[in-house]
């Protein structure tokens, strides 16, 4: 391998990693902070705080996988980057939940998109949650950090024929559309940011956060789930885990145990709920795991003329936010409105179907193109979240009922998507939801959609957003953690994810994870300095 | 992606009377005591391990982890109907696709991890108890009997029936599947999908030899 990747020089440096599914006897190491997860919160945390001096141990439950890994397959990429196999879904089946489980967590297989949180979002949170230290002006100066720090910039190559037709649909209705700031330095523009860069251009937590903490002599255990957090009187202890067998998915039954003066959990919305629901943690008011958002995604397909190939290319450059807060919050839901890419494995994966019919549809991919519609929940009252439970076996499982509400959106959502597609000269379009044919003019999609049955498991529903779960807010008896991610019942613990949002982000959420987890950890980093 | 479909046509009317088979936790609590039933009354629910050659329709270098000797006929019967039209027509080519898709679906499955596994196993056991696969799936004989036709109705029946449970039983099959099909350098052609493209293939440091 060459040595050009930033991992493989770390590894052959000496950096102190550990592929847990190698140890053979039960240890316990100590460190003065352990950082749970090593995505966009974890990372930031543990660079920030190693940086300060202090010792820090990060613990993944997924693999250790970089550039001689990320070869531009589906198969292999979803097998080992995606939790469960990117089988994962909620508790009903009826919602397909894409989120990343390796090193640099969903950061290592998103799309790259950058947004910073709307000031909408922040706004409502200061009047709702009483968090008025995150105010615009307030976190601006945290964003541009997080900006520099992972290089996002708008994407100045022009877009991809998939994201061209999102921009000529919303020109042609007159709706407005924006180019999207992306995460990636020396770009190829070459489509496969979902199975893991090829190129190392992504800047996500493995290729610069992780690496900042690794060369701060960080030590990180990969192959290694956070089964239980445990506490002495008030405060917790140590962390319990298991180290993962060969195969990453079963444990090995070797143990080990992670002693430190300060926890940070950001094992993302579903993990984070989870781990506190584990280890039984004071939680008076009941509130870990309730309140859990997604971004419930809709989307419809559009055939075009001529060859889209949604396969390559920067897989997401054009947005349209014409849709998003138009309604403020107490009106119908809001979506924002962006491109997939699509690839063989993907497209037959998302789109269930099967026979002639399908090999006909699958045999167009490359004139297929489709928009998506990630709808702003938790806004409204009768947009209240789902909620993140403990299976019989502890494993974490997110409940999300669909409400009038949301299916009042996603039949919206259809409308405008499609009336995009056609605007932008597609030759038909299809919802979708299994019960959506093919439509070939504006006119017939508009009355076919507004009879297609709301259910779930007809319509299909994805998310690759996890959001809330261990929501902050100033009030003890409505939150989880206050507006620093500090638990309020537990001293030594902090959760750093998009667990800690009291809604959704009405946009990709990666810049506001690592803004926060910035903002947090210096705090946390002075008041760890202070007490030492 | 569906065609036009026939709502509740071919749903079993006498379920759809019964309010007992729903989605969540009914629909879980009836998996889990068809699951537990299938494996007392003799239901091959073991991971087949290595097959041989003659059973395997292939080389037995294969090591199942997962799927049973009985899952196995399963899948045997239902991918001709599931890739129809995309699976070649040559008797031993269309054998080989049809084995190392199955292949790979265990190798998927392997990766989805205990709590995934174990709904997998329930709905695999349903199809596999002859009382349940005739009941629920209407499918009169067992697996190896079965035409592609009588597979193609049954994936049809679950795909349009009014019960979520068997919708999301049509999904999870059908969505193994395919990417376990599709998503194959083998079957990439079959959606005009050229693969990596080859200058970056060449460019690029993990394509190399040593």
């Amino acid at each position: 391998m060459s040595m050009n990747d930033p991992i493989a020089r770390g590894l052959a440096s000496g950096w102190n990693v550990v592929d847990a599914s190698k140890l053979t006897e039960n240890q316990t190491v100590e460190a003065d902070v352990v950082v749970i997860g090593t995505g966009a919160g974890g990372g930031t945390t543990a660079e920030i705080l190693s940086k300060q001096g202090f010792s820090v141990i990060l613990v993944e439950e997924g693999g250790l996988y970089y550039q001689k890994d990320f070869k531009m397959d589906e198969q292999t990429a979803y097998a080992t980057l995606y939790q469960e196999g990117m089988s994962r879904t909620t508790a009903d089946g009826a919602i397909s939940i894409l989120q990343g489980r390796c090193v640099g967590g969903s950061t290592t297989v998103n799309w790259t998109s950058s947004f910073r949180t709307p000031e909408q979002t922040l706004n409502y949170w200061r009047e709702t949650f009483g968090l008025e230290g995150l105010a615009p002006d307030v976190m601006a100066p945290w964003f541009d950090g997080r900006e520099e720090r992972h290089t996002m910039a708008p994407w100045l190559t022009p877009p991809n024929q998939n994201n061209s037709i999102l921009r000529d649909g919303c020109e042609a209705l007159g709706y407005s559309w924006q180019t999207i700031p992306r995460n990636v330095n020396g770009c190829w523009n070459s489509g496969y940011c979902g199975v893991g860069c090829p190129t190392n251009a992504k800047q996500g937590a493995l290729m610069t956060t992780i690496p900042g903490a690794l060369d701060n002599q960080a030590q990180m255990f990969h192959g290694l789930r956070a089964e239980r957090l445990v506490m002495k009187q008030d405060r917790i202890d140590h962390l319990q885990a298991t180290a993962m067998g060969p195969d990453g998915v079963t444990p090995s039954g070797v143990t080990v145990t992670l002693k430190a003066n300060h926890f940070v959990v950001a094992a993302s919305a579903i993990g984070s709920p989870g781990l506190l629901l584990r280890s039984d943690l004071p939680d008076p008011h009941n509130r870990v795991g309730k309140r859990s958002f997604i971004h419930p995604v809709s989307a419809t397909v559009a055939r075009m003329p001529a060859k889209v190939e949604p396969f390559y290319g920067a897989p997401q450059s054009i947005y349209s936010d014409e849709f998003n807060f138009k309604n403020g919050h107490d009106g119908p839901i809001g979506y924002k409105l962006e491109v997939p890419p699509l690839h063989p494995g993907m497209a037959a994966g998302v789109v269930p179907g099967h026979g002639q019919l399908q090999r006909d549809n699958l045999g167009q991919l490359p004139w297929l193109q489709s928009v998506i519609a990630l709808l702003r929940d938790g806004f409204h009252p009768e947009s209240p979240g789902g909620t993140v439970s403990l299976r019989d076996d502890g494993s974490p499982v997110l409940d999300y009922p669909i409400t009038d509400y949301l299916w009042d959106g996603i039949r919206q959502s259809y409308l405008d998507m499609a009336e995009i597609q056609f605007a932008a000269g597609a030759e038909a379009v299809q919802a979708i939801h299994m019960d959506s044919a093919w439509y070939t003019s504006w006119k017939e999609a508009k009355a076919a959609i507004n009879e297609l049955p709301m259910r779930p498991h007809r319509a299909r529903i994805f998310t690759a957003h996890q959001m809330g779960g261990c929501g902050m807010g100033s009030n003890p008896e409505e939150s989880v953690v206050n507006g620093f991610g500090e638990h309020h019942h537990v001293a030594n613990l902090s959760v750093h994810d998009a667990s800690i949002f009291p809604t959704s982000i009405g946009a990709n959420p990666q810049l506001s994870v690592y803004a926060l987890a910035a903002r947090n950890s210096v705090r946390l980093a002075q008041k760890l300095a202070a007490k030492s | 992606m569906p065609d036009q479909p026939t709502l509740s046509a071919e749903t079993t009317p006498q379920l759809s009377r019964r309010s007992f088979l729903k989605t969540g936790v009914g629909g879980a609590l009836f998996l889990g005591t068809v699951s537990m039933t299938a494996g007392l009354s003799g239901c091959s629910t073991a991971p087949a391990g290595r097959i041989s050659a003659v059973e395997s329709r292939m080389n037995a270098s294969y090591q199942f982890q997962f799927l049973s000797t009985d899952d196995i006929a399963l899948f045997e019967a239902l991918l001709p109907a599931l890739f129809a039209g995309a699976l070649p027509e040559a008797p031993n080519k269309r054998q080989f696709e049809i084995a190392a898709t199955i292949e790979r679906i265990d190798q998927g499955i392997v990766q989805f991890g205990a709590p995934n596994q174990k709904e997998l196993r329930k709905l695999f056991d349903l199809l596999n108890f002859a009382p349940t696969r005739i009941a629920l799936a209407r499918v009169w004989s067992d697996w190896p009997s079965v035409t592609t036709k009588e597979a193609d109705a049954f994936l049809n029946r679950w795909r349009t029936s009014r019960l979520g449970l068997l919708n999301n039983g049509y999904i999870a099959l059908s969505k193994i599947a395919n990417v376990a099909f599709y998503g194959h350098q083998n079957q990439w052609h079959l959606t005009g999908y050229p693969g990596p493209p080859a200058w970056m293939v060449d460019a690029l440091p993990q394509f190399k030899n040593a």
